[in-house]
């Protein structure tokens, strides 16, 4: 293993020009982005870019030598899948640095017809191991896969030892504790899910309802969860609701917490990953802003001198009040949490 | 610019909330519908026609009502249930305003209340998020 | 047109090595056209081991059942990939693979395969991409409604990709996956050390909303409904769109009867009589169909169409 390692680029998120530049100018290497359709996994009204606001983006990212992403990160469903086919058009007329695909059939289609433009597996791919990995790259010439966020440590390393794809792997965001691509839980109770309509827990179908003594979150009726005065609420999402098992109420499937990896950087850097995500195009940008300056700090400060890294309060101050559930983790990468 | 973490005195309260409401709803859907007109605020308007909102600002007991059609905003009345409804202290919603604060993060928190129809609620905020106010003279007073 | 074929899909719960072997007894006398075989959840799921599967998937393949190795969904580590090498290795009985990784081996050893509902096959372009790897049967995601399917399978036709399509019919959905075991997290154990709970529960384990609506179930790292899907009232539809076969999931209980029942229902349709059965005696749990009908997949048949302003 060489001495140094390059430091992994900061990939960080955007669901809006303000927050793209908040991102680029507190230090992003790179930004990523979704089109205003069901083409992106974060399809949220009055969210993503159109064509202006895409161009006015990726040239100011450019302007200050960053890169943008564009994520097209839903499985083009059915007969007519034109408008996915349109968006990796659109993509690669806007100049973007790279696509990031989940449907292998989008990722012929793009190769087929962009042979330059760079390809990202996304998340959403659900690649965990190298071989899917591999049949990606030997198929479709992806240039780096994200991984799903059900890893440890040493099963990245281990992805990343056998495979000569660049390996992303996410850093802060709220947890999303399934393997992504493969949830469906939100279309179970909504008949939307992340795959098919690129949302989780959709916001339309979510109902808050305000008690004497509680506050209840409802997805399309079904109770996810209750708040007593005072409690910290949480977006109803499916996976972080308080449920009954047995008897026992509590966080059956996952608490509100966000991941943090920022006192393991030092490690991340060691093993060689390309490229850590921040998750969150659905946040504000005072959010990107905040969380993209304190990595940042971090991650320049690891590589200076990884020996003697060590997260500084402050840091963590700042990540811990943005978080959801102001719970943080380190998540797969930790083995005891599995 | 950072703002303090002050309520409004209750005394204020008490005279703020006796005054009527109109002239500061008034100004906001002027403010709204110019920056609109400005394209400062990129808003499909499809999204919010029909709907109606009301910002209330807790610790100055003021309920701020206002209605949206395809073209512009409007003084609402203060009779019907609103479509939307945002509670926060004045504090909390400069913050929001001027990005110091992520809407999510007070939502968390419980320090801003979202009422109504949350898809609704999420297009505001997205709407928000995604003025470019750096084409304005409030950049400078603009935390991001 | 072809007579509707059904399976039993892979036992996505934990029993002990005595009751596996003892449900594939009886299912070797069933009216199956396939077998799925195989620890499709959970690695510390080892009861049976690859050979043990191998071998029992082998002696079913001499009683004349076509039987298929379904492969490991999360495949995280070297070991994982072991096994899945072994059963990919094996030159006797088909792979359902049901990770992207699983098609690429079984592709190298040059075997066609099943396309499992995990590889998220929506549309005509990957499901042509998956054919030209080798699958010669795919089954879509089990939240895929009937009218995209149906184009999916009008348009792969028009591209003149020959494929079998197989539905999951009958039993509790197979929703999700993870690096946690909930299981072990009800218990307040890790799952390195889970002392093998799913056990005690054949069935997986009901998650209830706080207001006593059966919701979901726990089965270790993988989350499902809680409603049992039945796309019973749906056979003479389903056998018009030209789908191959019909995967009844195995259950604790009663798993014959369903079988028994799917078939009753299968003959009638090709007799082109009514279908009369009913068989929800033999779940526990509300019989939904939302997915097929576009709605919410927890939307019970007969419920009208979640109508949300």
């Amino acid at each position: 293993m060489p001495a140094t390692r390059p430091l992994p680029e900061l990939v960080c998120p955007a669901g809006s020009l303000p927050a793209l530049k908040a991102a680029v100018d507190n230090g992003a290497d790179t930004v990523y982005l979704g089109l205003k359709n069901d083409t992106n996994a974060r399809n949220f009204a009055g969210l993503n870019f159109d064509d202006r606001t895409a161009r006015d983006g990726i040239h100011y990212a450019h302007q200050h030598g960053r890169k943008v992403l564009l994520a097209i990160n839903t499985y083009a469903q059915g007969g007519d899948i034109s408008r996915w086919h349109r968006a990796i058009d659109e993509g690669a007329a806007l100049g973007v640095d790279a696509i990031i695909l989940a449907d292998i059939g989008l990722m012929k289609y793009a190769r087929d017809r962009y042979p330059d433009l760079r390809l990202h597996m996304s998340v959403q791919s659900s690649a965990t191991n190298y071989e899917a990995i591999n049949l990606a790259q030997d198929m479709f010439d992806i240039r780096r896969a994200v991984l799903p966020r059900v890893l440890t440590l040493d099963q990245v390393k281990q992805v990343i030892d056998h495979t000569n794809v660049e390996i992303e792997v996410f850093g802060f965001g709220s947890l999303c504790v399934m393997v992504e691509g493969r949830c469906l839980l939100s279309s179970y109770a909504t008949g939307e899910s992340p795959n098919s309509h690129g949302v989780c827990s959709p916001a339309k179908f979510v109902r808050w309802e305000h008690g004497q003594q509680a506050l209840g979150a409802r997805l399309n009726g079904i109770l996810i969860d209750e708040y007593q005065q005072g409690e910290a609420a949480g977006y109803p999402t499916l996976c972080k609701g308080r449920f009954e098992v047995e008897g026992d109420t509590y966080y059956a499937l996952e608490e509100p917490t966000s991941l943090n990896v920022m006192s393991m950087l030092p490690q991340i850097i060691d093993i060689g990953v390309a490229a850590i995500k921040v998750e969150g195009r659905q946040r504000s940008p005072a959010y990107v802003a905040q969380v993209t300056r304190t990595l940042r700090e971090a991650l320049d400060a690891a590589g200076r001198d990884k020996q003697r890294f060590a997260v500084k309060p402050a840091w963590t101050q700042a990540l811990s009040k943005l978080a959801e559930g102001q719970q943080q983790t380190l998540g797969a990468y930790n083995r005891p949490w599995k | 610019m950072h703002i303090p973490d002050l309520t409004l005195p209750t005394t204020l309260a008490n005279i703020l909330g006796k005054l009527p409401s109109t002239p500061p709803c008034w100004a906001l859907v002027t403010t709204l519908n110019q920056l609109k007109k400005r394209e400062i605020l990129q808003v499909d308007m499809s999204l919010l026609s029909g709907h109606s909102f009301e910002v209330h600002i807790l610790d100055a007991d003021m309920r701020l009502h206002f209605v949206a059609d395809d073209d512009h905003f409007s003084v609402g009345n203060n009779t019907t249930v609103p479509d939307l409804h945002l509670a926060a202290n004045l504090a909390d919603f400069a913050r929001m305003m001027l990005r110091e604060e992520d809407p999510d993060t007070l939502f968390f928190n419980r320090k801003l209340v979202i009422e109504g129809d949350t898809e609704l609620g999420l297009i505001v905020k997205n709407l928000l998020d995604s003025v470019d106010w750096s084409a304005t003279p409030l950049q400078r007073f603009m935390a991001v | 047109m072809k007579k509707l074929q059904l399976t039993l899909g892979p036992v996505l719960f934990y029993w002990s090595r005595d009751d596996i072997l003892r449900f594939y007894s009886e299912a070797a006398d069933w009216p199956l056209e396939t077998i799925y075989l195989g620890e499709a959840v959970c690695s510390r799921r080892q009861q049976l081991r690859g050979q043990d599967w191998i071998s029992l998937g082998q002696e079913l393949a001499q009683n004349g059942h076509q039987v298929v190795l379904s492969s490991q969904a999360l495949i995280e580590s070297e070991s994982d990939l072991r096994r899945l090498r072994k059963l990919v290795e094996n030159d006797e009985l088909q792979l359902e693979a049901n990770d992207l990784g699983a098609a690429r081996l079984a592709q190298q050893q040059g075997r066609p395969f099943v396309a499992g509902h995990h590889l998220n096959i929506y549309n005509a372009d990957t499901l042509a991409l998956i054919r030209s790897l080798g699958a010669r049967r795919w089954i879509p995601p089990v939240e895929m409604d009937r009218d995209t399917l149906s184009a999916v399978l009008g348009q792969a036709a028009f591209n003149g990709v020959q494929i079998e399509t197989e539905l999951f019919a009958w039993g509790k959905l197979p929703l999700a996956l993870s690096a946690r075991c909930f299981t072990a997290r009800h218990y307040n154990l890790s799952k390195d050390d889970c002392q093998f709970r799913c056990m005690e529960h054949p069935d997986g384990l009901r998650l209830n909303t706080r207001e006593q609506q059966a919701f979901l179930t726990i089965n270790g790292i993988q989350t499902m409904s809680d409603g049992c899907q039945s796309l019973l009232p749906h056979l003479a539809d389903i056998s018009a769109m030209g789908i191959t076969a019909l995967r009844i999931s195995p259950q604790w209980q009663h798993t014959a009867q369903v079988v028994q029942g799917y078939q009753q229902a299968v003959d009638a349709i090709a007799s082109r009589n009514a279908n009369h059965v009913d068989l929800s005696p033999y779940s526990d749990s509300l019989l939904v169909d939302g997915y097929w009908r576009g709605s919410a997949g927890i939307s019970a048949i007969g419920e009208p169409r979640h109508a949300h302003s």
